[in-house]
């Protein structure tokens, strides 16, 4: 029998709506999403000399997830997190790809700094998983932009270097000329690159030396800084490397030296080794330093308790970001009006505003992240903070320039 | 002239550091033939056991000198009685191999008790630095160096004129020879691996307020320690000192005149040219001669 058009509508017909019948039972079958569960993936280094990143990253994910989940977590379901150590490059990438190929998360963190987020940039773009980039300044991961590419805390190296250049001008402080101390790996050669488009840009006087990570002797460095009248320091590296550098300009006689540092430098674990560290200035990914008011104190408990001991400088920045971090994910997980598939979680993501810890009952320790479709920093504020009597203070926010 | 004087102060400090860890390296090598890739590890543990006793129980500085070589002597002469003994007779790759993994798993067992990124040690001595014509020292690092040196120009005079030292050098040259003549290869070995151990430990106490605590000082001292022994002659104690001074002083040196990014660059470089051009080292204790 000749089959006419009206008969073959009536097939496509059938196959819409059968279609449309099935379709509810495979949106159940997302990537990362059970029943009962939604699957985080996170990356970060957990030894070596980048663990002060990806140790609290864990321990601050895992503090607001066990949360969330004690209030009977989103959408019905509780967060579970993968957490892969990783911290080379090639470790990084191999990471990422067994969270998304084997364990099929669902959003995957990259609670691992710039080298981690520069090896998995390309790979998180290709494949679409919604990603969310905590620490990682460097502009690999944030260019070109990518819908399912977010970043958190940590602002844009073309924010943080105006607002660390202006910290030397506090107080009415006038610098003659600043020496920029930079580790040559990748989260200070990121940051290095805007701090000196600016002083360019401003006509700023500076010299820069360099150093390896995890360095203990910089007498060289800090000798040529001696020869070239430096009055201020700029340090871009992590708060080991700029507490041995402190000390030894001491030791060499370099007094009345104004000493400002990079986000990854703030922590207290920098006062043991300087001693007397008052005065030394730099800048906080988040509202309040622990220690600082109610809020953090509450939250450095409550860390506390879950890791048993404090180990010594924590909580740290990465802590709190972290902790902050995961609710903005559950903030956009609950936005999907728990249709979890990963389209409506992007368009939920994308569409945040003042989301983080306090709208879903935590406690309020990072600043609040806002999204749009075309701009996906969350955050564009630092606290500058200041060392005084032997702990760190933010005394005023930097907004965005 | 200043800032060369403060630049070669620096070298020498860290220098003096470099010069302990491979004098233990060199006494366990030369006493067994054995390389100890522990030996970081074990500095490691003297720096922890430095913050233990200064920090977390705050007793005299001095307790950390006291204690810590004889305590960090002992954990060597146990590691080298349970594990490199039954290891005696196989192949030196096995041997080496051993103490591989065995620095790696001190490290992490450090790592996985004590979950912390760095502890700051503070120096046995503060205040303000002297100055001499426009060259700052502070007695802290005039401690470091002399108190190295003399430590490591004691070990060369124990390893030369000591009983102990003897059977050391002996069992070195021949160790048939060496039993012939009543030295115990067990006990000779023992006390091989403890004084290593010690100049380990003492190392670990000096560098302890200069670079902290971390698992990363176990890769930086055995590293160092290494590469300044090989440059000497893993044969010579005064090798050893000689080398660990070269090293430190030609790496502050290219930090400041050549380039500061090639502070770490130029102890390989170093260790590459002296490889080929005198692989012996430049200061062997046994002379070659053209036959």
């Amino acid at each position: 029998m000749r089959r006419g058009p009206l008969h073959r509508i009536a097939l496509a017909l059938a196959a819409a709506a059968l279609a449309s019948t099935v379709a509810p039972s495979a949106m159940a079958q997302e990537a990362g999403v059970s029943d009962t569960e939604i699957t985080i993936g996170a990356i970060g280094a957990l030894t070596g000399p980048i663990a002060f990143i990806g140790t609290p990253g864990r321990d601050g994910m895992t503090l607001a997830i066990d949360e969330i989940n004690a209030k009977g977590g989103v959408c019905g379901r509780k967060l579970k997190l993968n957490f892969e150590h990783a911290s080379t490059p090639a470790e990084s990438l191999a990471a990422v790809k067994k969270l998304v190929e084997q364990d099929k998360v669902f959003a995957l963190v990259l609670a691992s700094g710039s080298t981690g987020a520069a090896a998995a940039a390309d790979y998180v773009r290709q494949v679409g998983v919604p990603t969310y980039n905590l620490y990682g300044s460097t502009p690999i991961i944030r260019e070109p932009f990518s819908k399912n590419v977010f970043h958190g805390a940590i602002v844009p190296v073309e924010v943080a270097a105006p607002g660390l250049i202006g910290l030397f001008y506090d107080d009415g402080h006038k610098p003659q000329k600043i020496g920029v101390l930079a580790g040559t790996y990748a989260f200070p050669q990121a940051t290095l690159k805007a701090v000196e488009a600016h002083l360019k840009s401003k006509k700023i006087d500076y010299a820069l030396e360099q150093f390896d990570q995890s360095a203990r002797d910089f007498t060289s460095q800090l000798v040529s800084f001696g020869r070239q009248k430096v009055d201020s320091v700029l340090i871009l590296g992590s708060f080991s490397e700029a507490g041995f550098a402190i000390k030894q300009a001491r030791e060499l006689g370099m007094a009345n030296i104004r000493w400002v540092l990079d986000g990854s430098a703030v922590s207290r674990a920098i006062v043991p080794i300087i001693g007397n560290a008052d005065g030394i200035r730099g800048y906080f990914n988040n509202p309040a330093f622990p220690g600082q008011n109610d809020t953090v104190r509450e939250f450095e408990a409550r860390l506390k308790k879950q890791l048993g001991s404090m180990p010594q400088g924590r909580p740290n920045n990465y802590d709190m970001i972290a902790y902050g971090s995961t609710y903005v994910i559950a903030d956009a997980i609950t936005g999907t009006g728990c249709q979890l598939t990963r389209d409506k979680f992007l368009a939920s993501w994308s569409s945040l505003k003042n989301a983080g810890p306090k709208t879903m009952g935590g406690l309020d320790v990072s600043f609040p992240e806002s999204f749009t479709e075309t701009d996906h920093q969350g955050n564009y504020r630092l606290g500058a903070a200041v060392v005084k009597n032997g702990e760190w203070q933010v005394y005023r926010v930097i907004e965005r320039p | 002239m200043a800032e060369l004087a403060l630049v070669l102060i620096a070298g020498a400090k860290f220098g003096a550091i470099y010069a302990l860890a491979a004098l233990g390296l060199v006494v366990v090598h030369k006493a067994t033939k054995t390389v100890n890739f522990a030996h970081g590890a074990f500095a490691m543990l003297g720096a922890f056991s430095s913050y233990l006793v200064v920090v977390h129980w705050q007793w005299p500085y001095w307790m950390a000198y006291v204690l810590t070589p004889p305590l960090i002597g002992v954990v060597a002469a146990l590691i080298e009685f349970l594990i490199l003994r039954p290891l005696r007779r196989a192949d030196m790759f096995t041997v080496v191999i051993a103490t591989v993994f065995l620095g790696i798993a001190l490290s992490e067992a450090f790592r996985l008790t004590y979950n912390t990124e760095l502890l700051a040690v503070p120096g046995m001595f503060v205040g303000m630095p002297f100055v001499f014509h426009g060259v700052f020292m502070t007695q802290e690092t005039l401690w470091v160096i002399a108190g190295a040196l003399v430590i490591c120009v004691a070990c060369v005079l124990l390893f030369r004129y000591g009983r102990l030292g003897r059977g050391m050098r002996a069992m070195a040259s021949n160790v048939r020879g060496a039993q012939l003549c009543g030295y115990s290869v067990d006990r000779v070995y023992m006390f091989a691996w403890f004084l290593g151990g010690a100049m380990a430990g003492l190392a670990g106490v000096f560098v302890a307020p200069v670079s902290g605590v971390s698992v990363e000082l176990s890769i930086a001292i055995i590293s160092a320690g290494f590469v300044a022994g090989v440059i000497g002659g893993f044969d010579s104690l005064k090798g050893a000192i000689l080398g660990g001074l070269l090293l430190g002083v030609s790496e502050s040196l290219a930090a400041a005149y050549v380039s500061s990014a090639l502070k770490n660059c130029i102890s390989f470089l170093l260790l590459f040219v002296v490889l080929m051009w005198r692989p012996e080292g430049l200061f062997p204790e046994t002379v070659a001669r053209r036959v």
